[in-house]
């Protein structure tokens, strides 16, 4: 009977799943396979690409300005740990059980819908030289305040800021979500038991939060890998290059130098990278789900 | 207890300090472009926000990104969530042979970085006429929606009973039918999340609107933004802030009445 069901709808599902795997087959698989190609050619988009094997990933290496978009990506995938997962972490613990807890959390929530390029924008205003912290700096007596989005590697750092500016909200409202699901009454006996807050935190809280801090780890590194649009909407990767992260530099090899070839080995690089990250948290999730 | 009164104040003042960039944004929105005075943004004065919004759409072809980011941010989720459901249908209630892998086809495609995919649709996208063309981008919309979509819609149909299935069929209710009238129905609460989720991300996106089009008609708004922050600066800064607040407040009000969603749509693993 149930054999006989299998083969009466094996059609219907084929139709059934037919358009998202035309979508995802043709729109990112095949421009994947694409990308993979051109890393192994010379290709500036007109006639045909030279085939040059490793040499892209090789001329990759020697380039210096790649080597600190590396570090400057590093950077972000450490400090966007510390910071805004950090600080989402300290928010959430502080405003659990805390009488008007969603409207203390309210106003770091605001910045999470606004675009990079929107956080950029604000970020780059407050900024700037004179601008909005400096005034407010020169009101507490300091009058040579450092150049902020100019000089490395404080540029980064700045930028990380508003990234974690954005961030912390959203990252607090995930743990928030994890605190709520802890059962209430081994955290009653303890208190009862008379653990202070940080014992509280140490030995049940943390534990139990363990599976959602790999996910929001995992999804902070993977994003911050692809870091674009805010080093987009801040300096453009400047001054010179020297605040690009990989995102960047492959945009600005692929479509504003032409550099197909050398662009493609960058995001292959940054492919894997990210890949690898992502296992962190994926393996979890699809090992738990294979039920079929 | 005081404990609790130390921990309000510190984080209400956190707070303001946090909102301390917002006010500064929406403070120089609202200032006269001929009486703007940088050294002092912290300074309220005037209140020419609404002419500063009618500039910044006059200024940058605004309006007409503004209705095609609409058409994207809609169009697209709305397509993907109905696409990702079918396919979570297949699998699920229709038990598509070799399900599971299927599977892994779609949702892998939410796990590499756009970076990877950019070029070749900058190029295919040259040659077939769709660059630059709102179909283009809303194909490529889709596209990227679609296993987040997938992925949330399996997970959904996986707590639905067999037994609806079955029941529906002895019923003698085609596939098509039970799909349409009973798992979308069913499912509301679901699609409405992922369509809320994907038409955000679609709202922010820098870089296909970048690399896949050029013009103010076809450009999408955040895109229009970043062209706006390069053209303009000096005195323009109170109009290009002013189109920065056109840009983010949609999301913005979209997502505090529906910070719930997000956050279970983020804890599944998005991105």
């Amino acid at each position: 009977m149930t054999t006989v069901r299998k083969d009466t709808y094996r059609w219907s599902a084929r139709g059934f799943i037919a358009p998202g795997v035309l979508l995802v087959a043709v729109l990112l698989y095949l421009p994947l396979l694409w990308t993979t190609y051109l890393s192994f050619t010379e290709y500036n988009g007109l006639g045909d690409p030279d085939w040059v094997g490793f040499s892209n990933y090789i001329d990759m290496w020697r380039d210096p300005a790649m080597v600190g978009s590396v570090l400057n990506t590093l950077m972000w995938v450490v400090g966007t740990l510390l910071i805004p997962v950090g600080l989402g972490l300290l928010l959430a613990v502080l405003t659990f059980d805390l009488k008007g807890g969603v409207w203390l959390r309210l106003p770091f929530l605001i910045p999470y819908a606004v675009s990079g390029i929107g956080v950029g924008l604000v970020w780059s205003f407050v900024l700037q030289s004179n601008g909005a912290l400096d005034q407010a700096l020169a009101v507490f007596g300091v009058t040579d305040p450092p150049r902020w989005l100019l000089d490395v590697p404080l540029n980064t750092l700045v930028m990380i800021c508003a990234a974690a500016w954005q961030g912390v909200g959203v990252n607090a409202l995930l743990f928030t979500i994890g605190l709520q699901s802890i059962p209430k009454e081994p955290l009653e006996a303890a208190r009862l038991d008379g653990a202070g807050p940080l014992r509280l935190f140490g030995s049940i809280m943390w534990p139990m939060l363990a599976p959602l801090t790999t996910v929001v780890v995992g999804l902070s590194i993977v994003g911050s890998l692809k870091t674009f649009d805010i080093v987009m909407g801040m300096t453009k990767g400047g001054p010179g290059r020297q605040s690009e992260t990989l995102a960047v530099t492959m945009y600005r090899d692929a479509f504003v130098n032409a550099n197909y070839g050398s662009g493609s080995a960058i995001a292959v690089f940054l492919m894997i990278v990210t890949l690898l990250a992502s296992l962190l948290y994926l393996r979890r999730q699809l090992s738990a789900k294979h039920e079929f | 207890m005081v404990s609790r009164i130390i921990r309000t104040i510190v984080l209400a003042i956190a707070g303001i300090v946090w909102l301390a960039p917002v006010y500064l944004l929406i403070v120089n929105a609202a200032k006269a472009p001929s009486a703007y005075n940088p050294r002092e943004s912290w300074v309220p004065d005037g209140g020419a926000l609404l002419e500063n919004f009618a500039e910044a759409i006059r200024l940058s072809g605004l309006g007409d990104s503004v209705v095609s980011t609409l058409i994207y941010a809609t169009v697209a989720p709305g397509v993907a969530v109905i696409v990702g459901a079918s396919a979570g249908f297949a699998i699920v209630a229709l038990r598509l042979k070799h399900g599971f892998w299927w599977f892994v086809f779609l949702f892998g495609g939410s796990i590499f970085p756009l970076q990877m995919i950019i070029l070749p649709l900058f190029d295919g996208y040259s040659r077939t006429g769709l660059y630059d063309e709102r179909i283009g981008m809303i194909l490529i919309y889709t596209a990227i929606s679609v296993p987040f979509s997938a992925f949330v819609m399996r997970n959904f149909f996986t707590g639905v009973s067999y037994n609806t299935f079955e029941a529906a069929v002895i019923d003698g209710a085609n596939t098509w039918r039970i799909f349409t009238r009973m798992y979308l129905p069913m499912s509301a609460s679901a699609l409405v999340a992922i369509f809320i989720l994907q038409a955000t991300f679609i709202w922010n996106d820098l870089l296909l609107g970048l690399t896949l089009s050029q013009s103010d008609e076809v450009r999408p708004i955040v895109t229009t933004l970043a062209g706006m922050q390069n053209t303009y600066g000096g005195a323009q800064l109170p109009t290009v802030l002013a189109a920065g607040i056109i840009v983010s407040l949609p999301t913005v009000i979209l997502f505090l009445f529906t910070q719930r969603f997000f956050a279970r749509g983020l804890a599944l693993g998005q991105y």
